[in-house]
């Protein structure tokens, strides 16, 4: 089944070339920057200077390294299978939209050693686990791709916190993850970067989502040189909640990129897009965020905001909202707004006795905060309001 | 407290301010009524530094020290406070947090310690007791989401918080409804003193019932026509602004 879905999508790839801006989800980012990482072998990897506890579970180059898995707290709950082992097209494929994007294609046809990570049903975790992502690399131009799997089975309820370490030179990672929820699931799905790193990273997220699950997506990028990331939602069955909370802190030259689909296929769902960008200098950021209210989808409720604070005349800003409704009883809104800092505002504090420099600080941090305050995990709101202030003061 | 000398400003090129004398001692309650577009709110906002305006001539002193070049922040910790006629709602920045920061600017400059959170809330809490209001009140964004009494509320709050040396009130009287202009009034009978003045831009006597000036000036067209007292406020209400011009 894996030696079928590779060639295919390596066919595809040959096929289809690199992604050119005539496409609405890489109108903004090109992806010429890709052209000149290829495919390598790596030699030694050494986690060394990596600590992880009990509660973490650490990938290396997109593989789960089984060794610190042997010490990880709920390990008898967890069922682990390599994807080459597993043989139902099902939950190997995505959706129609990743299947026909070229690099994803790419993705599809060169990982190796991905797994499928069934969380078991009923599992109840206090703590959140962590997922260490370690890419290392000891070559240029090096891309290193990872597939991997998380089924999250009937009542379970899990925390997770994600975070990637790049080492060595610089490389593209290509990560694609699959996530399965189960009926009456509960996810909260944290992830930030932080870190210098002249990595570029390119991720598609897919969500695939059963009746009555509650999904939190929460993501802070502060220091990703380049980064696309796609997260796409199937809302399929009735009672479903999928919130996704972005804040990106973009400076220099850097380049951000969200691509954000929520397909409502059932009814009586809600859904929440929320993404934030603060760009200073001459950074980038995009907001293409989409949600498709199917025929029959009635009750939906679902809101979609992007806002964007520019801190310099030479940062930019590309937004794009956009809702698909084909059911008559749905209540849906979007909403963007890009602009400076409020001359008014400033007047205000700074009227009160704040000098410039603090009350334009508060002002971005009130920015941020709004979208802070509504990531579920208060863990990653702490780590997130000490990455901002370290942003703001750097 | 605060000399104005022949004040001079405008905006875009709009000559608005053109020539503004006003002395202001100590523990006096100063009144400037006039009509709609006549220079009253520009005044308040160019003695609170404004970078909107533009200043073309005359000069602002509080207390001997010129402050006419001033940055919007030195002059307020030199003791200008401006309850704004229409105040700014910042969604994210808790009202706790601007106050005690906007306090202890003030006590950082005057050499004082910082305030620490818990005298601060006790100091907040007081006052907001005194304004009506629920101690949550500190908890919500500024001005966020506040009703239009609440607002004006709120600029009584950071006046008796701060503390300032002169307390400039543009309009603040307006869009109240009795019971909130009575609260109103109460805080700023309760801030007057006679080591602090107030100036008071207001288009109504209604709010004067409550605090007695002690003068009260008339401007028209950018200039202070007429100075005098409490009968001042009685003819305007009565017979406008047009016997001014003839």
């Amino acid at each position: 089944m894996i030696d079928t879905l590779k060639k295919t999508s390596l066919e595809f790839f040959h096929k289809q070339g690199y992604p050119n801006k005539k496409l609405e989800n890489w109108k903004f980012t090109s992806s010429k920057n890709f052209k000149k990482f290829s495919k390598k072998e790596i030699s030694d990897i050494s986690i060394a200077n990596i600590s992880t506890d009990e509660t973490t579970l650490l990938f290396i180059n997109g593989k789960l390294c089984l060794n610190t898995f042997k010490n990880f707290r709920y390990r008898d709950n967890i069922e682990i299978n390599e994807l080459a082992n597993i043989e139902e097209k099902a939950i190997l494929t995505f959706s129609d939209t990743f299947m026909n994007d070229a690099m994803f294609n790419l993705g599809m046809s060169e990982f190796d050693g991905g797994h499928y990570i069934k969380f078991k049903k009923q599992m109840n975790v206090e703590d959140p686990i962590k997922i260490v992502n370690l890419f290392q690399n000891d070559t240029s131009d090096r891309r290193i791709v990872s597939f991997n799997i998380f089924h999250f089975e009937e009542g379970s309820q899990i925390s997770i916190i994600e975070k990637d370490i790049n080492e060595g030179a610089p490389s593209f990672n290509l990560k694609m993850n699959k996530f399965i929820c189960d009926n009456a699931s509960n996810l909260n799905f944290a992830k930030y970067v932080e870190g210098k790193s002249d990595c570029h990273l390119l991720s598609y997220s897919y969500y695939k989502v059963r009746k009555d699950v509650c999904i939190n997506m929460d993501s802070m990028n502060k220091d990703a040189i380049f980064s696309k990331e796609f997260i796409e939602i199937d809302l399929n069955n009735t009672g479903s909640d999928a919130k996704v909370n972005i804040l990106n802190l973009v400076k220099d030259e850097q380049h951000l990129d969200n691509n954000i689909l929520i397909n409502h296929n059932a009814e009586h769902c809600t859904s929440f897009q929320h993404v934030r960008n603060i760009l200073d200098n001459k950074s980038s950021a995009v907001f293409n965020g989409k949600v498709i209210v199917a025929e029959g989808a009635q009750q939906t409720d679902s809101n979609q905001s992007n806002k964007n604070l520019l801190l310099s005349l030479n940062s930019t800003a590309f937004s794009n909202p956009q809702l698909e409704i084909y059911a008559d009883d749905v209540s849906c809104g979007h909403g963007s707004t890009t602009g400076a800092l409020d001359e008014n505002s400033i007047f205000y504090l700074r009227a009160r006795g704040i000098d410039q420099s603090s009350a334009q600080k508060m002002l971005i941090k009130a920015f941020a905060k709004e979208v802070i305050d509504e990531f579920s995990l208060s863990s990653v709101q702490d780590i997130s309001e000490i990455a901002l202030d370290r942003w703001i003061d750097g | 407290m605060i000399k104005i000398e022949n004040l001079k400003a405008s905006i875009d090129d709009k000559d608005i301010l053109k020539g503004i004398n006003l002395d202001i001692p100590a523990g006096e309650v100063h009144v400037i009524m006039g009509r709609n577009g006549s220079g009253k709110s520009t005044l308040a906002n160019v003695i609170a530094g404004n970078e909107t305006y533009e200043v073309d001539g005359g000069n602002i002193t509080m207390e001997d020290t010129d402050i006419t070049e001033m940055s919007i922040e030195n002059r307020a910790l030199e003791g200008i406070f401006l309850c704004f006629q229409y105040p700014v709602a910042i969604p994210g920045v808790s009202m706790a947090y601007f106050l005690r920061s906007a306090l202890n600017a003030h006590r950082k400059y005057q050499g004082k310690e910082e305030m620490d959170a818990l005298e601060f809330l006790n100091k907040a809490k007081a006052i907001l007791s005194e304004l009506g209001l629920d101690d949550s009140f500190l908890k919500r964004s500024i001005n966020d989401g506040f009703s239009g009494g609440e607002k004006k509320k709120s600029e009584i709050l950071q006046l008796l918080t701060i503390d300032p040396k002169l307390a400039v009130l543009d309009e603040t009287d307006s869009g109240l409804d009795v019971d909130a202009l009575r609260t109103v009034a109460k805080g700023v009978n309760k801030f007057k003193n006679e080591n602090n003045s107030v100036l008071i831009i207001t288009h109504y006597q209604r709010l004067l019932d409550y605090i007695k000036p002690d003068v009260v000036h008339l401007m028209i067209d950018g200039q202070i026509v007429k100075t005098g007292d409490m009968s001042l406020v009685e003819k305007v209400e009565k017979d406008g602004y047009s016997w001014l011009e003839k």
